[in-house]
């Protein structure tokens, strides 16, 4: 079995070794490039969203690399997210004679250890659980890699590009759990550097897939670094495993402080904005950008509820919608004038 | 500081359609202001618009800044040596609550882009541009003119001579068309139309671009466009509220660059080249890269071939001279 499954971020590293640890070899689809979204619109419908088209390059030219076995995220409630796979393999068949593709639902824990995964890899639950175990610990480490990475980059951003390739090294060959807590330490150490303390720091909200996937929101992280404004997120796939568990104790914060703004979820992850640019507000941040693919309705609702939020915390409030037409201008100037206001009425303030 | 010399400010706003530029001097007062059509060709009208400039400033000011807006803000920036390169929103938010402290919105219709800035106690603090459709914006309102035959000067002064309303639709320029067009075939009067069509304009432009934005008095209304007094009647129509139109409109982006170049060199020496680039050959041009399958678009820019600038590029790896 030569197995893959669409590119999702840092992340990527740690679903490669899960897969891995239950005896697949897997081929990863070269990293998102242009190439990847042409493939991906090519074949797509042209209203569906830019995470369809972005994945379903992916799988194309995975299945060009020799990949035969195709694994994708299955089930949102209530977005149309749920039914993609069946999409991505009815456009898949017209254009490869041999794969199989296998949907994994996001919301039946139960039957994804003991019976999904097992069928597939012929090993035993256990062994699932295992892989399991290390899947969650990984993910645990690029989330904390990620934060290391968001601060160093404010400070010296010439210095942490150099330094994330280092750490993106020490994380692939990280998989068992003693080499993972090791890893953790030694990223830890290397990213310890000195600079310039950030002036502003903004919460970045918004669609999953666009905030795991940087190709996806034109690395929004990088630019917003560049303009000195440190980034704080609430997502990872690390949260997101949580939250299927259902062990995410902060997710029922989240829902609680969204409940004023979104009494019923909308379907997708829109609750979980909401409530994260709450938690963000109340903590007194400097800023929120709201990430979000174009035409994603669970996201479109959450924007109002936003602008509502914005008002009563008095935060200023940056959303911004993402397919393929996005211009990559119009997005800097966007993005360079939220910071410029923010940093003009700090020092206002602060006066 | 040398007491002899006049301190002078130039601020350049290079648009996709016009190309702006002012000198200030200290007291933020204009000593110079010259406004031209870029015509797809913004090296060659940002030396014109130098010479130009040069020539209104007499001999004794000298530029003790220099800044930069609009859409080729960085290309005009790295001619120039300018001390500040700043995105257009900021640059219109200074100088609208420079001219007019008390101002709470500032609506801004230019030739490609339109958007809202809102204003609270001279601060910006929120704003809006339009994202993906140039409905209403000047480029929009020339096409119309010229597929009617009226010098756009003229444009906005015949819509005040509408006797009936006519209702265009708006939302999309394509549709706005076919409208007018299918309007005219009825035999209804051009002035109706054209007063028709400011209406649509407003509307899109309240309901795309200062969509849910709480639009407080004072208004201001800057950019090319604010010189239709058509578009500005139909906006006072719609908000039912008195706009005003600076008097320095057309160059609002350009002084706003202009304070900032204050700003940023406060106490510190300009960078500036001085008037004299407008006599040095620049070159500007684009190549895709083939290192990797993104393809990105790499611009570089020439001063008399020498690259003095690249960028476009992901990696870095061209934008590192």
């Amino acid at each position: 079995m030569k197995a893959t499954f669409p590119n999702f971020g840092y992340e990527t590293l740690a679903l490669k070794t899960f897969l891995e640890k239950l005896g697949a070899s897997v081929v990863l689809p070269p990293a998102n490039t242009k190439h990847t979204l042409e493939m991906g619109v090519k074949y797509s419908s042209e209203l569906i969203c830019l995470p369809f088209k972005i994945t379903l390059g992916n799988f194309i030219e995975a299945l060009n690399r020799g990949a035969d076995t195709l694994f994708m995220a299955a089930g949102a409630k209530k977005c149309r997210f749920g039914y993609y796979h069946y999409l991505h393999e009815m456009i898949l068949r017209k254009l490869f004679p041999r794969f199989r593709l296998y949907a994994i639902s996001q919301y039946t824990p139960y039957q994804f250890v003991f019976e999904k995964m097992p069928q597939i890899f012929m090993v035993s639950p256990t062994r699932v659980i295992y892989a399991l175990l290390i899947l969650l610990a990984k993910c645990a480490l690029i989330d904390d890699f990620k934060c290391q990475l968001r601060l160093a980059r404010v400070l010296d951003f010439n210095q942490a590009n150099q330094i994330e390739k280092r750490a993106i090294k020490l994380i692939e060959s990280a998989n068992s759990i003693s080499q993972i807590r090791r890893t953790r330490q030694e990223i830890r150490t290397i990213f310890s550097i000195n600079g310039k303390k950030p002036e502003i720091k903004i919460g970045l909200v918004g669609e999953i897939f666009f905030m795991i996937e940087p190709f996806a929101n034109q690395e929004i992280e990088k630019e917003l670094s560049r303009l000195g404004a440190l980034v704080v997120t609430k997502r990872s796939l690390f949260r997101h495993l949580k939250h299927l568990l259902k062990i995410d104790w902060e997710f029922y914060r989240f829902s609680l402080l969204a409940y004023k703004y979104l009494k019923d979820s909308p379907g997708g992850e829109a609750i979980r904005t909401v409530g994260e640019a709450v938690s963000f507000a109340m903590s007194g941040i400097d800023g929120i950008v709201h990430i979000y693919p174009f035409t994603c309705m669970p996201e479109n609702i959450a924007l109002e509820a936003l602008e509502k939020a914005s008002e009563d915390y008095d935060v200023p409030v940056l959303s911004m919608s993402f397919d393929e037409h996005t211009s990559r201008t119009g997005f800097l100037t966007r993005l360079e004038a939220f910071v410029d206001l923010i940093k003009r009425r700090k020092r206002e303030r602060g006066r | 500081m040398n007491e002899v010399d006049n301190v002078g400010y130039l601020g350049i706003d290079v648009g996709s359609i016009s190309t702006k530029g002012v000198v200030i001097d200290k007291d933020f007062r204009i000593i110079a202001k010259t406004y031209l059509r870029t015509q797809g060709q913004p090296i060659q009208s940002i030396k014109e618009l130098l010479t130009k400039l040069s020539s209104q400033v007499d001999r004794k000011t000298k530029i003790f800044g220099a800044g930069t807006t609009g859409s080729a803000r960085r290309l005009a920036g790295i001619m120039l040596q300018a001390d500040i390169v700043k995105n257009e929103i900021i640059a219109h938010a200074i100088a609208a609550s420079y001219f007019h402290p008390d101002a709470s919105t500032v609506i801004e219709i230019g030739g490609q882009d339109s958007k809202i800035i809102i204003l609270r106690d001279g601060i910006p603090v929120d704003f809006a541009m339009n994202t993906v459709c140039a409905a209403g914006t000047g480029s929009f309102l020339d096409h119309q003119a010229t597929r009617l035959g009226i010098p756009i000067e003229e444009f906005g002064g015949r819509a005040l001579q509408a006797k009936n309303r006519v209702n265009i639709a708006g939302r999309c320029t394509v549709f706005a068309e076919s409208d007018m067009i299918h309007k005219a075939q009825l035999g209804i009067a051009t002035e109706d139309i054209i007063s028709g069509l400011c209406d649509a304009i407003v509307r899109n432009y309240l309901n795309a671009v200062a969509k849910g934005k709480e639009i407080k008095p004072l208004i201001l209304f800057q950019g090319g466009v604010a010189a239709n007094i058509g578009v500005r009647k139909a906006f006072e129509r719609a908000l039912e509220q008195e706009i005003i139109v600076p008097d320095h409109f057309l160059v609002m982006g350009a002084i706003g660059a202009a304070i900032l170049a204050q700003e940023a060199t406060d106490s510190k020496k300009t960078r500036f080249a001085g008037f004299e680039i407008a006599d040095i050959p620049f070159q500007s041009r684009a190549f895709e890269c083939e290192g990797c399958p993104n393809r990105c678009e790499v611009i570089e820019t020439l001063k008399e071939e020498v690259i003095i600038d690249r960028y476009g590029d992901r990696c870095g790896k061209w934008s590192e001279l």
